[in-house]
């Protein structure tokens, strides 16, 4: 098989391909990350790059289809299309790159007893003798009884080095116990310990590096989901893993590794060393779960998307290459069904909705906000779950300038007699719209009836453009005013995205509440935890019909609940050992498959 | 064109479910027979929004609440026309492919359909290869249309043409595929008679292959 070599500007990188591979495939093992929402299929059209110089494969119909012609005369194909016929040069442009986001560490905490899986000892052991001829194992584990601790057993990659490392601390150490059981590490005696909880979205990951003496966090980081150019939503990365052998592996590596990257800064901030790290907790989707863990995935991208395991996972981390320490573990709560997986129920632990449900006889609705979105509703006794479709729009894909949550993007929007003012992230020169921004500007939109009940952009309204036969736009930004040179608008199109993400959350929770036999207003908390929910403007959300209608002071933004939810598992065993209980009878609904949904959706597309 | 004919027309494009319930109803007591109401009315106006979709004007939710008060507006038609023998122009099979429940779009398509005088046979969700061969079989459809919104569920759209080949009822039947991830280079991969992008197209496509 012939080989190429691929010179990849802006990046500044010399990968190799072949003639079979295409670009996509190509860059992405090389770890570029070139967008590719649609995992490689074609449809989406974002993976663009440029040709520099060199030959590629002629173009395909689909390249043919979704390319302007401006955009072939100036040389640009699509990666998951096009293969190399000679050594070539190939610039990305920016927007094809995946890059930094405003990403979500902040949360609401709620006191909780400090009880954590992992305890320590200082102990000082007498060095061996000629009368005192017991083992270095036994000496520990007579030092452990002393603390109540009988029997302790030691984990094999310990007992590889014990010795050598109680000789080196001057038998002086301190031991790291797990449940009381076994013994994990055997560090210097003043040397903090600490826990790792990471939430992994699916487009952002947060992580959290907690002092497991004293449950502070000392250091958080966000990074994003290394997975992303394999598919923008979760389906689409499970078909990668389905049609690319060694699929799954290839993206269980890269998250692995960009988690060990996330370890090694989180490290660094709290001037620690991976060593330190004595135990962890993961939360994630059901797919993202099985992605992490390195469990088949195919039986979940097809109807009836069964989840492989749905009680909580506890191995050690090194077993799927976690660079901490060696003989820690790793542990994820539990999945519910379906996409609804560890990550929302961190989130129903961390906001104590099962609790306060059943303790207060309140009724609750716990939701997520993402590319899917997970709704529980807690009400007399019961817990009902659903997944939602709502699409990437308020990650601001498939919005004509639409962008995450980077500087530059518009987070905020009021119009004003036809005006619009508006806010950027870091106050930058506005360069597109982000999922905050998109939702502020409709609903302003639909506030001063500039569009009608289905959506549809009145044509008299002030700052309203038709592009002759084309669908109608609302300028939000002029040309001469943005900071790409080009004008920044809000389309009839972006305005349907919006309609279907808030029809499907709307319906999510009123199939819910159907189930449930109860109607909007007995909902006493309304609680919406994400990235997205926060920097959400709660009044526009409601008055566009994504939320119903209660009382201000019912709605709890509440932050990343899912990454506090794990912090918690990590600090508490009480709380690992509730959480198996807190899910106990859940009842999932599989909206596609419930007979009302349709038509409940239909309803809630209109304004 | 009468008013009440016009009435009709005008809240299905408004998508004015109640409305269109009562007009229908209306011009059925005045004495119009169900075929004028169906074809002046409720058909013209599907092929209305088809068109104000196509060209940019209608959106997805303005389609799907459209068809709601059309089909509601056949709904009260349907035993009439059926006593008068109406004649359908073509019958179609349609279902969302084996693991796949997402079926909105394949509704549309549906309704989009009997807007346009095609007699449908809904096999609903996760159709399994074999059920779409025996709908051809024993319902003698001419169109059979699949839909499958996700990626992991197109290769089982190969998988039903395949089994309607063995079966030995492939040359019976048109097949047509749809939905968001698909292309149409992939409709030609797995063998398809033809691709529509949305029910608009789905409505045109059926007619043309039923023209084949």
């Amino acid at each position: 098989m012939k080989e190429y070599t691929i010179d990849l500007e802006p990046v500044g990188l010399r990968i190799i391909t072949n003639e079979e591979m295409t670009i996509l495939d190509a860059a992405q093992r090389a770890g570029v990350e070139i967008a590719a929402l649609c995992g490689g299929d074609g449809w989406c059209g974002k993976c663009r790059v440029q040709l520099m110089q060199g030959n590629l494969s002629p173009m395909s119909e689909v390249e043919q289809d979704i390319l302007s012609e401006a955009d072939k005369s100036s040389g640009i194909r699509l990666a998951c299309q096009t293969r190399a016929t000679s050594n070539v040069k190939l610039n990305i442009p920016p927007e094809a790159l995946t890059t930094a986001q405003r990403l979500q560490t902040e949360g609401t905490e709620e006191p909780f007893d400090l009880d954590p899986m992992i305890h320590s000892f200082k102990i000082n052991l007498q060095p061996p003798t000629v009368h005192d001829l017991r083992s270095d194992m036994l000496r520990v584990q007579d030092a452990l009884e002393v603390h109540g601790i009988r029997h302790a057993t030691i984990s094999f990659p310990l007992l590889q080095t014990l010795s050598n490392t109680l000789r080196a601390l001057h038998w002086q150490a301190q031991v790291v116990v797990r449940n009381c059981t076994e013994v994990i590490a055997v560090l210097p005696q003043d040397l903090p310990i600490f826990g790792l909880a990471v939430d992994i979205g699916t487009t952002k990951m947060a992580g959290y590096l907690v002092d497991l003496k004293n449950g502070l966090t000392v250091s958080k980081a966000g990074f994003g989901n290394p997975q992303v150019p394999y598919g923008e939503d979760v389906v689409s990365r499970i078909a990668y893993a389905n049609q690319h052998p060694d699929g799954a592996k290839l993206l269980q590596q890269r998250l692995v590794d960009r988690l060990n990257e996330m370890i090694h800064e989180l490290c660094r901030y709290a001037n620690a060393q991976p060593e330190q790290i004595v135990d962890s907790v993961f939360v994630g989707n059901t797919a993202i779960h099985h992605l992490f863990l390195g469990i088949p995935v195919s039986q979940l991208g097809t109807a009836p998307y069964i989840a492989s395991v749905s009680d909580a996972v506890e191995r050690r981390a090194v077993e799927i290459g976690l660079a901490i320490s060696p003989a820690a573990y790793l542990y994820m709560p539990p999945n519910i069904a379906g996409f609804v997986g560890a990550d929302h129920v961190s989130m129903l632990l961390a906001t104590n909705t099962v609790i306060k449900s059943r303790m207060r006889g309140e009724t609750i609705v716990s939701l997520d906000i993402g590319t899917n979105t997970e709704i529980s509703l807690a009400h007399d006794g019961r817990l009902l779950s659903c997944s939602c479709a709502s699409g990437p729009a308020f990650e601001g894909a498939h919005i004509t300038n639409g962008m995450r949550a980077m500087p530059g993007a518009i987070e905020k929007v009021r119009i004003d007699e036809g005006t619009a003012f508006y806010q950027t992230i870091e106050k930058a020169a506005p360069i597109g719209i982000c999922g905050s921004g998109i939702l502020d500007a409709v609903a302003e939109l639909n506030k001063h009836h500039m569009i009608d009940p289905n959506g549809q952009l009145r044509p008299d309204a002030p700052g309203v453009e038709s592009e002759g036969r084309r669908s109608r736009k609302y300028i939000l930004v002029p040309a001469e005013k943005s900071g790409t040179g080009g004008e920044i608008v809000v389309s009839r199109k972006d305005i349907n995205e919006i309609q279907l993400a808030k029809g499907a959350i709307r319906a999510g929770v009123e199939v819910l509440l159907l189930e449930a036999g109860i109607s909007s207003d007995e909902i006493d908390q309304f609680i919406i935890a994400g990235a997205f929910g926060t920097y959400l403007d709660l009044e526009n959300a409601v008055s566009i019909g994504m939320f119903p209608v209660l009382p201000k002071d019912r709605y709890q933004q509440v932050g990343n609940a899912a990454g506090i939810g794990a912090k918690h598992l990590l600090l508490s065993r009480e709380k690992r050992a509730h959480v198996d209980e807190l899910i106990r009878g859940d009842e999932y609904i599989e909206l596609t498959a419930h007979p009302e949904f349709t038509r409940i959706y239909v309803d809630a597309l209109q304004f | 064109m009468d008013q009440i004919i016009e009435n009709i027309f005008e809240s299905i494009l408004d998508g004015a479910q109640k409305v269109t319930e009562a007009k229908v109803k209306e011009a059925l007591e005045s004495g119009l027979s169900a075929d004028k109401i169906l074809n002046e009315g409720l058909v013209a106006a599907m092929a209305e929004v088809g068109r104000l979709f196509e060209e940019g004007e209608y959106f997805v939710p303005e389609m799907l609440i459209a068809a709601r008060a059309m089909q509601s507006g056949l709904s009260i038609l349907k035993p009439i026309l059926v006593e008068e023998d109406f004649k359908p122009i073509g019958k179609v099979a349609a279902g969302t492919v084996k693991g796949d429940l997402h079926d909105i779009g394949k509704n549309l398509v549906c309704m989009m359909l009997e807007g346009a005088s095609f007699e449908i046979v809904d096999l609903g969700t996760d159709v399994k290869p074999e059920q779409f061969v025996e709908a051809v079989r024993d319902h003698g459809c001419n169109v059979l249309a699949m839909s499958a919104l996700l990626t992991t569920t197109m290769p089982n759209m190969k998988a039903t043409i395949e089994a309607l080949e063995t079966a030995g009822v492939r040359g019976k039947v048109k097949v047509m595929v749809g939905g968001a991830p698909l292309t149409d280079q992939f409709a030609k991969e797995i063998g398809a008679d033809g691709y529509a992008p949305d029910a608009s197209q789905a409505v045109s496509l059926a007619k043309k292959l039923m023209a084949a």
